[in-house]
């Protein structure tokens, strides 16, 4: 019954699973716990525990199932150690093409592009959370919105609230 | 529209592309709106760090097979009925754990590289021994060493090197760690390292190092080394007391230098060679400007003032 072609103990439904959301659980994490490195770790376990209880678990349910048990794993690491948002080394830059541009344009952006980070940092949990996983990953609110199960009013709101707090926290530059 | 408490999700349907025209023209011309542009801009260069899926999925096959190992030994769960049986199974476990500790040593100039169960790799320094327990590796990962390694520390649980100076723990990856005598000095390469000595404690982050040497303070320092000039056969010392320099000879070429009452304390910056003798001795000799003999077998340098 384990070979089953819909079971998720086969390793075969398995891979495919983990291919098509892993990724997105990893940065999820990433943006609820601030720690990448931390996030691919869960990420690991979460899918080691799914694969021991494959039989259990049907491949219908294993989404919630990965995202409920990494998701609790990390607000049990974090009620030991407060960890601040990191971003050095995990958030990268897009590769485009500056290279028309001046260096003081360059430098200028340099500066901006750190504080706009710092900023995203500083956000509460939820707004930086959606606001990253619509930006970077390029979800939709209705994406996000089923991801952590609220309305997509709700997503909207703390999208709008994000952007305020960004604007405020970097000023005029 | 901005300025609006009732619309709160104004700048969200911005994003989306919901605005009316009208409403798109309005906000255009709203002084507020360069700066949220710039903030949409700048958000929207943003990326993460690449996320290697095959990888991640190999390691979770490799981490499984462990734990399907573990999942065949049942029987050692039934036995707690009888608490003979259980005290049978502690003295059988002690014996199994001490006696599968793994030894590695190495002679004099010679250096040795060992892979350690879970892939991470450990290289020896001359004259030094390193051991650890391969059957309870996967839950905890430590090395006791004396002399001198260089360790390149797969991802996993915490990883140890004791030595009888002081501990150092890995949050991360590469890192030298040599405890001679009382000479005791970390130097991380790549991530994060953790060190302990007596109560002292110091997270050494990539390139940052740490020294302690009896009756001299602690010594934090940065280099730009990629890996210990060892690894290529070069002992360099960076203001190390030169009885370190002349012991550090002495493992590597097997000698016993006799220093005839010449200052070792003097403090000593330089390298040397560990595959040429005669080089060797004459770079460390020559620039602290002492003579030297080398008696008939080769084995001992006598120096003269």
């Amino acid at each position: 019954m384990s070979e089953n072609k819909n079971s998720t103990c086969n390793e075969k439904v398995f891979d495919n699973f983990f291919k098509s959301h892993a990724k997105l659980l990893r940065n999820y994490l990433y943006y609820k716990f601030g720690d990448l490195d931390q996030a691919e770790d869960l990420v690991q376990e979460s899918f080691i525990k799914l694969w021991n209880n494959c039989a259990k678990v049907p491949i219908d349910k294993a989404k919630s199932y990965i995202y409920t048990l990494a998701t609790n794993q990390g607000i049990s690491i974090a009620r030991h150690q407060q960890v601040k948002f990191r971003y050095e080394n995990y958030i990268t830059q897009r590769k485009s093409d500056l290279t028309n541009e001046t260096p003081e344009f360059i430098i200028l952006e340099k500066e901006y592009m750190e504080k706009l980070k710092n900023a995203i940092a500083d956000l509460p949990e939820r707004q930086r959370e959606v606001f990253l996983l619509s930006r970077i990953d390029k979800k939709t609110y209705r994406e996000i919105a089923e991801l952590s199960n609220v309305s997509i009013k709700a997503i909207e709101k703390l999208m709008h609230k994000a952007l305020v707090t960004l604007r405020k926290k970097i000023g005029n530059i | 529209m901005l300025d609006d408490k009732k619309d709160d999700i104004f700048l969200s349907r911005w994003i989306n592309d919901e605005l009316s025209p009208e409403e798109l023209r309005e906000f255009q011309s709203h002084p507020e709106y360069k700066y949220y542009m710039k903030i949409i801009t700048g958000a929207d260069a943003l990326d993460l760090r690449d996320y290697n899926i095959d990888m991640a999925l190999d390691t979770i096959k490799t981490k499984n097979d462990h734990v399907q190992d573990k999942t065949t030994k049942p029987i050692i769960k039934l036995w707690p009925y009888a608490a003979a049986a259980a005290s049978i199974a502690i003295i059988i476990g002690l014996f199994i754990f001490t006696s599968t500790d793994t030894t590695f040593t190495t002679a004099h100039g010679e250096q040795l590289a060992v892979l350690l169960p879970d892939g991470s790799e450990m290289i020896l320094n001359a004259k030094s021994d390193a051991s650890f327990n391969k059957k309870n590796w996967d839950s905890n990962r430590t090395v006791s060493l004396h002399g001198e390694a260089y360790f390149k520390v797969k991802k996993g649980s915490k990883f140890t090197v004791t030595t009888t100076n002081g501990n150092v723990s890995v949050l991360g990856t590469q890192f030298n760690v040599q405890s001679q005598g009382s000479y005791f000095e970390a130097v991380c390469y790549e991530g994060k390292v953790k060190v302990t000595h007596n109560k002292d404690s110091k997270v050494l982050t990539a390139g940052k190092a740490y020294r302690n040497i009896k009756n001299v303070t602690p010594e934090y320092w940065t280099f730009t080394d990629q890996e210990p000039s060892w690894i290529h056969n070069i002992s360099s010392f960076r203001s190390v007391p030169l009885y370190y320099v002349f012991n550090k000879l002495e493992q590597q070429y097997n000698i016993n230098i006799e220093t005839n009452g010449i200052d070792t304390a003097v403090i000593y910056t330089g390298t040397f060679p560990n595959n040429n003798k005669e080089v060797a001795l004459k770079t460390v000799f020559s620039t602290l400007g002492i003579q030297y003999q080398i008696s008939e077998d080769n084995k001992t340098v006598v120096l003269e003032k």
